[in-house]
């Protein structure tokens, strides 16, 4: 008898299921509550925190805004929301150059839900990893600033092509660097036709308004026949 | 390195498959990466062995099939595969859009039962 055989089990599985299992079910957690959620996603020091202070400034009390910080170490980005007066929760990946899903969902539970309305996820800077893990948002964002220089979106495709929205930021450097932003556009565009494009200076406040306007029709499309007490 | 928590995800992937099957031996595991995906193959070929040291999945080859984009020609109309592209093979246009190339699969494992 021949007790050995071999076989070949066709798996056709995403390596990645056990976080797309995770991060859909943070997707239905938030669905249920009509939570718009943002995943935002750059290079170290893109301006991602000065560009989420804006929003909570703008959006004010009514935004109902919670943010949920990842940094390697350090808890200074939350410091800087907490000031803000809104929702924050800072995440330490330590050896993780990304946030992964079972960590915001450890983070979710510490945070009153009812209360919110957005949620926006400030990711780890990195332009590579986070774009691989979905975090169950409903928008994912890319931000580049014009001194990273304008080859970017060739150097880093895919989380041009997985994100809705791209910022270019720090459009106030713009005399001082040089940054093809067409280029950049037409890159993004490339791997990603249906992404849309701002371009903002948060220090200076240019160009902000057509994103918060975005935003905002977001917030309200998502929260449509959601109960307010 | 993110290919270190992907050889990782792989390794446990098929250990399950192969526990279910009782399986006394791995012999082989087939993946499928996109060329978006970033990843030296080399790097997750050898954290894969590294980390299959000591279980039934030691020595077993991991057989990575990479999987080009699509280029598609606005002006031309051509289509062909390729690593990556920004502007058209044929007609040297950027007026291109790209498709595919993200895949992130374990397409199949091959077991001693
Ligand atoms: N000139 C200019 N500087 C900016 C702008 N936005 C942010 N900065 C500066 O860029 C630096 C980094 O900004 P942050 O908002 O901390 O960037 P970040 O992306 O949150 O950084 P990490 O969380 O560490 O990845 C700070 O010194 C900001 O003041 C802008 O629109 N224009
Ligand atoms: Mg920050
Ligand atoms: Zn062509």
């Amino acid at each position: 008898m021949i007790s050995c055989a071999e076989m070949k089990v066709p798996l056709d599985r995403s390596i990645q299921q056990s976080a797309e299992d995770t991060a859909r079910a943070i997707r239905g957690l938030l669905a249920a509550r009509k939570i718009l959620s943002i995943n935002l996603i750059s290079s170290p020091g893109s301006g991602k925190t000065t560009l989420v202070e804006k929003m909570i400034e703008s959006f004010g009390e009514t935004g109902r805004i919670a943010v949920v910080e990842g940094d390697i170490e350090t808890d200074i980005d939350a410091q800087r929301i907490r000031k803000h007066g809104v929702q924050v929760c800072q995440i330490n990946t330590r050896s993780s150059c990304h946030i992964q899903p079972a960590q915001l969902v450890r983070a979710l539970e510490g945070m009153d839900l009812d209360a919110v309305d957005v949620l926006i996820v400030e990711n780890v800077g990195n332009l590579v990893c986070p774009a691989e893990v979905p975090l169950g948002e409903d928008v994912r964002v890319v931000l580049l600033s014009v001194t990273e220089g304008d080859e970017k979106p060739l150097k880093y495709p895919l989380v041009f092509k997985t994100s809705d929205i791209l910022i270019i930021t720090k459009t106030d450097l713009l005399p001082y660097v040089a940054f093809d932003t067409e280029a950049v556009r037409r890159a993004a565009r490339t791997v990603n036709p249906g992404i849309e494009i701002f371009e903002v200076s948060a220090t200076r406040g240019d160009g902000l308004e057509p994103l918060l306007s975005k935003i905002e029709a977001l917030r309200a499309e998502k929260a449509r026949g959601k109960g307010r007490a | 390195m993110h290919e270190l928590g992907i050889a990782g995800e792989i390794l446990s992937v098929i250990l399950t498959e192969a526990a279910r099957h009782e399986a006394k031996k791995v012999t082989e595991v087939t993946v499928r990466v996109g060329v978006l995906r970033g990843i030296v193959t080399e790097n997750l070929r050898f954290l894969f062995g590294n980390l299959a040291g000591d279980t039934i999945a030691s020595g077993a080859p991991l057989v990575v099939e990479e999987e080009p984009v699509v280029i598609e020609c606005g002006k031309c109309g051509e289509s062909e595969t390729a690593a990556m592209a920004w502007e058209c093979p044929s007609c040297k246009c950027p007026d291109i859009a790209v498709r595919g190339g993200d895949s992130l699969s374990i397409v199949s494992v091959e077991l001693d039962v």
